[in-house]
């Protein structure tokens, strides 16, 4: 009896056993394609569509440019303001997910370097040196990009006025203008699937031939560590640099007042890493494949990107002027960003390395 | 009472026991073979794998080394700046970042905005250290890029030639032979003047390649060949700004720099034109480009310093693949072929209590740090202190797998000529010619062994 008893133990364990190696290959399988269309569609429904907008948003700008050297009037000169803080909104948010091509290719710097040589800058627009776009293309990237023309579209302290924008700056203008176009066209081509060696081909044939991703693992890896390096970025180096000095013009884009809009699409692209999600339209994300292993988890990272979006509303005022008159404000802000970097580079980093395979 | 009597003396027995026991060092199979630097190494094989910190930095040590790292790779512009202000007014680039892509190997190419090549030059001779003479109006390097309405030193002209050969069973490679020229002088330069490239090398594992003693190092060096197995290897002794004395060489392609922050120094001043308190005078001194301000040093300590300590603990990435059987067999190959005499495996660091992450750990950056004749394929003819005109500091290859990853696609050499691992193993000449000559005569199925132990590095 006592045998028989044992016996049926046995059998029901190796049922169990049975059964659960079935679920086990199951569950395998359901995450290694769940994981296949995380990266397909972070390729598809996020990167690609952001880095078209982008191209999209600086031609507006560039036409913007052309009008205004037509007619040069104020109105004019709001519309291509209007313009740089649109391309510009969509160029930081593509900041959460700054690896590949924007890196391997220096289009970030190209585009986005920081601080621009304002001496060199003045010197160069008061001599009489050719500014045509191959001139611009051939300068450091100190003297070209965001920076550059919102040094002359806003002015120091964004005092600029038409009147005061001189034939110089007008040439110099409209070159950096269709420069950070040809820089935001090349970025896109660099992930279009149509276009050859795109990096779209790399990320979702990870681990199934990718020269640059030997392992799904290694894309989860990469974004997470761009996600990651964002926040530290914000937080503790574009936030944390004029409010220690207590100094206004260590701030990244002082000129047009912009920083804190700055601020807030970087962690916004940062969402929308996650959450694999742009203009509206949402796809497989890497919350869907963290909810599905540890919603507390899941709940907890979307519940701290929430809160970093919206402890900005704190800040009332310019960043220029928050880091004298609203301190705490940006404190807060700082950290809950510095929360949220430390659940990416902790409990997402290690989800990451523990559940997915390969 | 009596068991605690026995304890007692057990205990003593065993402390006996201890005590007599030589210290040494464990046998090779007791060590994870992953572990290229010891507690300082990074499990990460990513495109990043070559930024990280130690992982067991203290949370202060963290901090510096985090704004060692935003100084990395912020850029520098033309004084007067409210920030990062300094900039030349001459230079080879605006950042470390620039030419230290990814803190990894840089681009072989000069003047463009990524590239990571200088040139250094000197006349024939040697100055009261026994270092090269500088060209008057130009110095020890030149820079070809300046300020806006000042004039670079010249423009670096690179050509290369190809010519293809061909292993026993037919599998092709190429080499490509580079040709440097200067054009545009600002100044002419009188008589001839030797010229030698420099790319940009990885930054990892400085600090603990720093910590190894200097008796090591020098213990392996046999500049007579007494050993007469044909390599010989120099200890390349030069004159450091920082000490105001004659020091060890161990960092840069030709061992001519003994210490991190003086590498650091020397980086930011001739190739970005920043002064520090180690080297205040500007690159750009006594010439037509000089900026005439009184701003020197323009570099505070602590960003100098905070860089410093950035270089010095960046970790090493693990090793992969260790328990493969074709990278043993590559691994074994690879000693057979006696590659292993110059790029020794293991190295141990000194004892510094005040900083356990280098104390005392047994790493292997496969280098001996010495300078070996390399024969005159790769020769730059250009002296160095003790490295003669063809002699280069054995190169660690740590993380050697992982150049492809990190600096897509990656070059190797001292000035990047070779575009892969292959074509660096063939530029061996000199005390190496044997080995690469080994090498070369191995079946396919043995190079490519060879070459997945050089990829799991």
């Amino acid at each position: 009896m006592k045998n028989i008893f044992i016996a049926a133990f046995f059998l029901a364990v190796i049922a169990m056993a049975g059964c659960k190696k079935d679920n086990t290959t199951n569950d395998q399988n359901a995450t290694a394609s769940t994981e296949q269309n995380v990266l397909t569609d972070f390729a598809g429904v996020l990167v690609n569509p952001n880095y078209q907008d982008i191209q999209a948003k600086a031609l507006i700008m560039n036409n913007a440019i052309i009008a205004f050297n037509t007619a040069p009037n104020d109105v004019n000169l709001e519309a291509i303001r209007t313009a740089w803080k649109d391309t510009r909104a969509a160029w930081e948010q593509c900041e959460g997910f700054l690896f590949g091509p924007v890196e391997d290719f220096d289009y970030d710097p190209t585009m986005d370097d920081w601080p621009l040589n304002k001496a060199d800058l003045d010197n160069l627009i008061a001599s009489d040196n050719p500014l045509g776009v191959a001139d611009i293309e051939q300068l450091g990237t100190t003297l070209k990009g965001f920076h550059a023309i919102e040094y002359i579209i806003f002015g120091v302290g964004g005092t600029q006025k038409a009147a005061d924008i001189t034939d110089r700056d007008k040439v110099y203008l409209a070159s950096l203008g269709q420069s950070l176009y040809n820089t935001t066209t090349e970025l896109r081509n660099s992930w279009d699937p149509t276009q050859s060696n795109n990096f779209t081909a790399q990320v979702i044939n990870a681990g199934k031939g990718s020269t640059r991703f030997t392992t799904r693992k290694d894309v989860f890896l990469a974004l997470v560590g761009s996600m990651a390096d964002i926040c530290n970025e914000v937080a503790n180096e574009k936030m944390q640099t004029p409010f220690a000095a207590q100094d206004s013009t260590l701030d990244e884009s002082s000129f047009s007042h912009n920083s804190v809009n700055d601020f807030r699409n970087n962690i916004t692209g940062v969402l929308n890493a996650y959450k694999c999600q742009y203009g509206g339209v949402t796809g497989h994300s890497l919350s869907e494949l963290v909810a599905s292993k540890n919603t507390s988890l899941d709940s907890r990272i979307q519940a701290q990107i929430s809160a970093a979006i919206s402890s900005f509303s704190g800040i009332t005022t310019t960043y220029e002027k928050a880091i004298y008159s609203q301190q705490t404000q940006v404190k807060n802000v700082q950290a809950a960003i510095r929360t949220l970097k430390e659940t990416i580079e902790g409990d997402l980093s290690d989800f990451v390395n523990v559940n997915i395979k390969d | 009472m009596k068991k605690f009597k026995i304890t007692g003396f057990l205990a003593l027995l065993v402390l006996f026991l201890v005590e007599c026991q030589k210290s040494a060092v464990f046998p090779e199979d007791q060590y994870d073979e992953r572990l290229s630097a010891g507690v300082a190494t990074v499990f990460d094989a990513t495109s990043k794998a070559f930024g990280a910190a130690f992982p067991t930095l203290s949370t202060y040590d963290e901090y510096v080394h985090e704004k060692g790292d935003q100084v990395f790779s912020q850029t520098f512009v033309t004084a007067p700046a409210p920030i990062h202000s300094g900039l030349g007014p001459l230079f080879n680039n605006t950042s470390c970042e620039s030419c230290h892509h990814n803190d990894g190997i840089g681009l072989p190419t000069a003047g463009d905005n990524r590239s990571s090549l200088l040139m250094r030059i000197s006349l024939p001779g040697t100055d009261e250290h026994g270092g090269p003479v500088a060209v008057p109006g130009y110095g020890l390097q030149v820079q070809d890029k300046a300020a806006y309405g000042k004039q670079p030193e010249a423009k670096v002209n690179l050509t290369y030639t190809y010519q293809s050969y061909s292993f026993d069973d037919g599998e092709e490679y190429n080499l490509r032979t580079p040709i440097y020229t200067l054009s545009n002088l600002y100044t002419p330069i009188s008589g001839s003047y030797l010229l030698s490239p420099r790319l940009a090398p990885p930054m990892i594992g400085l600090g603990l390649l720093e910590a190894v003693p200097e008796s090591v190092i020098v213990a392996y060096a046999d500049p007579n060949d007494a050993n007469g197995d044909g390599i010989k290897g120099v200890a390349n002794y030069v004159w450091d700004v920082t000490t105001k004395s004659i020091q060890l060489g161990r960092f840069g392609w030709k061992a001519n720099t003994a210490s991190i922050v003086t590498q650091v120094a020397t980086a930011f001043n001739q190739d970005m034109g920043l002064t520090s308190t180690i080297l205040p005078v500007e690159n750009s001194y006594g010439q037509a480009q000089d900026d005439g301000l009184k701003d020197d040093p323009e570099l505070p300590d602590s960003t100098l310093n905070a860089v410093k300590f950035y270089a010095q603990t960046l970790s090493v990435p693990a090793r992969r693949n260790v328990t493969d059987a074709t990278v043993k067999r590559g691994q074994q190959l690879f000693m057979l072929a006696k590659c292993g005499t110059c790029h020794r495996k293991t190295l141990i660091t000194r004892v510094n209590v005040a900083f356990p992450a280098i104390s005392n750990q047994v790493i292997h950056p496969y280098s001996d740090l010495l300078v070996h004749n390399m024969g005159p394929g790769l020769a730059d003819n250009r002296p160095d202190f003790k490295a003669d005109g063809q002699s280069w500091r054995t190169a660690p290859l740590w993380g050697l797998g992982l150049y492809e990853k990190v600096n897509n696609p990656g070059y190797y050499l001292h000035d990047g000529r070779a575009r892969t691992i292959v074509e660096a193993i063939m530029w061996h000449g000199g005390e190496a010619e044997q080995s690469k000559v080994y090498y070369a005569h191995l079946s396919k199925t043995d190079r490519d062994a060879v070459l997945k132990f050089l990829y799991s590095l």
